[in-house]
């Protein structure tokens, strides 16, 4: 049991201390049973602080060490680190958040705040006395990390990687590479091809000996944990007749690279499916970067004027897609350019909510100006309509721009400015379970401090996947997440969770009951002094506490959540 | 007349405390008679625990669980299921209403969803505690 | 060169200390290479660590940076150098640069000094702050701010009389004005250029009347008067110190601009100037916040939701181009605009107005190359050569960009684009060793 705690409360810069008296609770848990030391700290996690706790660590020979501050997510790891320098066990390390589950929670109720604060604080005490040093065990990380996606993220990724001197499997479901990135032809901001970029990148790959590409595969299962996953990967017959190939490969890390779907509008939306010259925005790319001729053309009839319809799918009012699908605008104004450039006698039309073009895409919008295309922004609670008469396909608007006036164009072509979502494939998301932020794509751990980590841990996250975004920041996200990756196993060894279950022999009467629970046949039976016990296999137990309520003589209790330490803190949540 | 309850929470690491963080992140406010103890995974919370609290004069008790995204396996929905069900017999038996213990999935960013559910259970729980 | 140069090797050059600088530095040095990383202020961390609270989240600014910067700082693989510059990058061969280093004397030895602050006490001299962006002074004797890192006091010798007053109070006697500038030569074989960016400087637009109009400050000065570091206990107007409380932001200044030579957009101004909005709803409940726009940019993750909160918080949003600004006896402000949704030109008073200032590119970057080895684009950034399929990549091989330096971008985009050039410049250094 602890004797020399030292409780450090943060004011984090005023967010906990706006709220939360930090003083008080300073004052009502310095003289609990067990703490030498309490002090309050503007922020804890700077420098100066950290120097100063391993300070007292040493100055005051503290055996454990509790933090009061933000969320774990943040800044566990940097605490734990903080101990070790200290010279103690990283895992004695207690944490407890009283920002976001106090001062924040509850900003309206400033007195209520302070005394959840003081709770929280006296029951991490409470869990500080029992926390036992642990000792993770080291095993070798496989080298090989695998890639599951190949566009224009998952080929990057794979580059990188394999600069790295890493193999890589690259696993694609589709039977080409290339993405959505290598079906477009000029791409904004560079006039680059999309298909010639994918080719250059997809050459450099396949003269790389350490990169594996699998086309028409996909992973169908996954097992294990970071530093050794076993993935199953089908490859689907090239042939009829063909075996169906499956294939096991053991990696280290996982770059997830699945991208995007694109929006596809509802029937009748803006006259999606209801009129023949109503299309999206890819279908609209694909066209007029194939297409030749002088005039442009479109089921046989000549294409003049282009209305544009954006935020189609994205920035919804009333539907699911709250968010802004960052790339639409820019890429539309790139379209309607090259449209203008390629054929005769193109008038562009803009029906718009406010145009996006943010940093140097910004010219694309002088551009698309110069050359005389007409912007026309909708009030929001009025978007354009698209309706026929007289058998011609007409746009209408309230416009902004000229003071509410109600416009109406005759369109030859309506093309609906679609967003990106989530892809309605799931089926990777679901196998390793990441979980998925407000807007549906995959979530990172935090945004600024690990972009490209998810909660599993070995997983990263690169590309349209994690969200909308254009190639640039999609390789930026790519290159991140490999190096992220890279760093997992580099080292050569990783740690295991030091935090398993434990088996009391004495009171343990061998049912079984605990090795039916475990999902991971972690727990096996053996002989001790003549009985027959359970024991858990510490580098298989994923520390999931499973087996620990079904113990009818209450014999297993996961390391640092025994029953005694969760009832002591109940008892100090509950008042004491 | 106590304004607001007294409730424990059990929430998980990777699913659910995210959510509860997020809640305080965007201001929705609950209760600060609420606690919050994160465990691993909800199917590890012991029933003596629970009933653990309400000896010691907690009025409700919240599991937020991990649900299907429990990143330890699919039986964590089942096993989850078994610990309310078993402490809910207990609770009959020593004269607890079972309706003070509730249990649902907290995705990681279920912050709304956390939030009035809490809001809910304080509600319940004053009518029929503290009336 | 007479100056007798101290000759150093390191694997990789960072320059520039901020978040993206920062970031590709342990990258590096979490790989196993030994990182020089060269900053030219006092302190680490950048314009991000001056900040508030961070968009869309809300995060205090300097919770995200001081960890990193303290890691950063206690890395065993990487060397920082503050107060110091580079000034000549010669690439001999790949893999094989060498740069010249000035560092300039701080008067202080770091190591000894404890931040007691009784140097600063002690001082006579008082000049403009330039942390706190000239809200309030500071002495010649200082420590830059409270959470800069190194956290220790510097001679602002430009200003100091050298009546030795401080000399005398330093209980370390770590105050040495024998300190000179010293000059390095260092062999490093991969460079990464995180220069960061320069805010638009308002006095190029005179019809705002920042300069004049003691009540019209920039977003930088707004962003201080915010901070939990803040140079006084509540937001003020600096004219006569009063809790204003009908303030006004003009957007795009500086920006989407070809009067000014800035015709591109800034990315982050919208974004910013809806926190700093959405925080003053907060800190000062009785005041109005407008914000007037041309179009309101909230395209990353969550951001458009973070403009509907601000909506919904009762912050005013006008689509109007502020034309001009012009000053009334009392100090209020009269904004003249259109007012795009109704059609008319109006004018507007407030008693405090914030420019939300543009992105610009740091001059410095182009000059530590030979001339016009160093390719920059038409605005002065560094040139991406190979945009779209390595955008760290710039005209000189195993030299890389990261963050600002290459386009305006927000602080996740610039971690991620240094991510990107520290995977490029690990991806250079393994690839050449074996050559």
């Amino acid at each position: 049991m602890k004797e020399r705690i030292g409780v450090y409360i943060c004011h984090c810069g005023g967010n906990i201390s706006d709220y939360v008296d930090v003083e008080r609770v300073r004052q009502a848990v310095e003289n609990d049973r067990g703490v030498v030391l309490a002090k309050t700290t503007v922020f804890a996690c700077s420098d100066s602080n950290q120097n100063d706790m391993v300070d007292d660590i040493k100055k005051h020979n503290l055996d454990g060490v509790i933090v009061a501050s933000c969320s774990p997510k943040l800044h566990l790891a940097t605490f734990r680190s903080v101990t070790e320098r200290g010279d103690l066990n990283k895992y004695t390390y207690v944490h407890t958040n009283i920002r976001e589950q106090a001062s924040w929670a509850h900003s309206d109720d400033k007195i209520g705040a302070t005394e959840k604060a003081i709770l929280l604080v006296k029951a991490a005490i409470a869990k500080s006395r029992y926390a036992e040093p642990l000792y993770p065990n080291q095993f070798e990380a496989e080298k090989t990390i695998a890639v599951i996606g190949a566009g224009i993220s998952g080929m990057k990724a794979a580059v990188s990687l394999s600069d790295k001197n890493t193999s890589v499997i690259l696993i694609e479901k589709e039977n080409k590479v290339g993405g959505h990135t290598a079906t477009w032809g000029p791409l904004a901001m560079s006039d680059e091809k999309g298909s010639d970029l994918s080719h250059r990148i997809y050459s450099d790959l396949l003269q790389r000996d350490n990169v594996t590409v699998l086309t028409g595969s996909e992973v169908i299962s996954s097992k294990g944990s970071i530093g050794n996953f076993t993935l199953k990967v089908r490859k689907r017959a090239q042939q009829a007749g063909d075996p169906v190939e499956t294939m096991e490969f053991n990696v280290g890390s996982v770059v997830v690279a699945t991208g995007f779907d694109p929006y596809l509008p509802k029937a009748g939306e803006f006259g999606f499916s209801s009129y023949e010259n109503v299309i999206t925005l890819p279908d609209f790319k694909h066209l007029i970067d194939s297409f030749s001729g002088k005039y442009l053309e479109y089921r046989g009839k000549r294409i003049n004027r282009i209305a544009y319809i954006y935020c189609v799918g994205s920035r919804q009012v009333d539907g699911e897609n709250r968010y802004c699908s960052r790339y639409c605008c820019t890429s539309v104004i790139h379209a309607a350019i090259q449209a203008k450039k390629k054929f005769k006698e193109i008038y562009n039309f803009h029906f718009n909510r406010g145009i996006r073009t943010y940093g140097k895409q910004e010219l694309l919008y002088a551009e698309s100006l110069q050359q005389g295309d007409i912007y026309l922004q909708s009030f929001e609670d009025a978007p354009p309509q698209v309706y026929a008469e007289n058998g011609k396909t007409k746009v209408k608007i309230k416009d902004v721009l000229t003071k509410e006036k109600e416009l109406e164009i005759e369109a030859d072509l309506v093309v609906l400015v679609t967003g990106m979502v989530p892809r309605a494939d799931n089926s990777i998301g679901t196998m390793f379970k990441l979980p998925k932020g407000r807007d549906k794509f995959f979530n990172e751990v935090h945004m600024k401090l690990r972009p490209v980590e998810t909660v599993i841990d070995g997983i990263t996250i690169a590309g349209t996947c994690q969200g909308p975004k254009n190639i640039v920041e999609s390789v930026n996200s790519a290159l991140s997440a490999a190096a992220k990756s890279y760093s997992y196993i580099s080292k050569g060894m990783l740690e295991t969770e030091p935090i398993v279950a434990e088996v009391n022999t004495d009171l343990c009467a061998w049912c079984g009951k605990c090795a039916e629970a475990c999902p991971f046949d972690a727990i096996g039976q053996k002989d001790v002094n003549g009985k027959q016990v359970a024991v858990i296999n510490n580098s298989v137990c994923k520390g999931c506490g499973m087996c620990a309520p079904v113990c009818p003589p209450d014999a297993i209790n996961l390391i640092n959540y025994s029953s005694e330490e969760m009832m002591s803190m109940i008892e100090q949540l509950a008042g004491g | 007349m106590k304004k607001n309850a007294k409730i424990l929470v059990f929430s998980t690491e990777k699913i659910s405390d995210p959510a509860i963080d997020m809640a305080g992140l965007l201001k929705l406010h609950y209760p600060p008679t609420v606690y919050t103890i994160t465990v691993p995974c909800s199917s590890g919370i012991k029933p003596s625990w629970i009933l653990h609290a309400y000896e010691k004069g907690f009025d409700g008790v919240f599991i937020a669980a991990d649900g299907s995204d429990c990143v330890f396996g699919e039986s964590c929905t089942e096993k989850t299921g078994n610990v309310v069900s078993i402490t809910h017999d207990k609770m009959k038996g020593t004269g607890i209403d079972p309706a003070r213990l509730r249990m649902a999935a907290i995705c990681s960013v279920c912050s709304e969803s956390f939030v009035k559910q809490i809001r809910s259970f304080n509600d319940y729980l004053i009518k029929t505690l503290h009336a | 060169m007479n100056e007798e140069r101290e000759v150093l090797n390191y694997d990789a050059l960072v320059v520039g200390g901020g978040i993206a600088g920062g970031e590709a530095a342990l990258n590096l040095a979490n790989t196993g290479y030994k990182v020089l990383l060269v900053e030219k202020d006092r302190s680490l961390g950048g314009k991000m660590i001056l900040l508030s609270k961070v968009f869309p989240t809300l995060d205090c600014s300097a919770c995200i940076t001081t960890p990193k910067v303290s890691e950063i700082a206690r890395h065993k693989n990487i060397t920082i150098f503050t107060e110091s510059e580079v000034t000549a990058i010669v690439k001999k061969s790949e893999n094989n640069f060498t740069a010249q280093i000035t560092k300039k004397p701080r008067y202080v030895r770091v190591e000894d000094c404890t931040a007691c602050q009784l140097c600063e006490k002690a001082c006579p001299v008082s000049v403009r702050d330039e942390y706190q962006f000239g809200l309030i002074g500071r002495k010649a004797a200082f420590i830059p701010f409270s959470i800069a890192n190194p956290k220790a006091a510097a001679i602002d010798i430009e200003n100091c009389t050298l009546c030795g007053a401080c000399e005398k109070v330093c209980p370390t006697h770590c105050i040495d004005f024998t300190m000179e500038t010293k000059y390095y030569e260092l062999h490093a074989k991969t460079v990464v250029l995180a220069t960061g960016f320069n805010l638009f400087d308002p006095l190029l637009i005179p019809r705002y009347g920042y300069g004049q109009y003691k009540n019209v400050i920039t977003s930088m000065q707004m962003e201080r008067e915010i901070a939990p570091t803040r140079p006084f206990n509540t937001i003020l107007r600096p004219g006569d110190g009063k809790v204003p409380d009908r303030i006004a932001y003009v957007l795009c200044t500086g920006s989407r601009d070809a009067t000014v030579g800035n015709p591109i957009c800034s990315q982050i101004c919208c974004m910013y100037s809806i926190k700093q909005a959405q925080l003053l709803m907060g800190a000062l409940p009785m005041a109005d916040v407008t914000i007037y726009y041309i179009n309101i940019r909230s395209f990353g993750k969550g951001f458009e939701e973070f403009y509907q909160q601000a909506k919904g918080m009762g912050v005013n949003f006008v689509k109007g181009k502020i034309g001009k600004i012009a000053e009334k006896e009392n100090g209020d402000l009269i904004l003249r605009y259109e007012d795009i949704n109704e059609g008319v030109v109006r004018e507007a008073e407030h008693d405090m107005v914030v420019l939300s200032v543009g992105v610009k590119s740091n001059p410095t970057v182009g000059k530590i190359f030979g001339r016009g080895e160093l390719k920059l684009d038409p605005f002065n950034f560094v040139a991406q050569e190979d945009l779209l399929g390595s955008p760290s990549k710039t005209s000189i091989d195993g030299v890389f960009v990261a963050g600002t330096a290459s386009a305006p971008m927000d602080i996740p985009d610039s971690i991620l684009s240094a991510g990107s050039a520290s995977s490029e410049a690990i991806s250079y250094l393994i690839q050449h060793q074996e050559l």
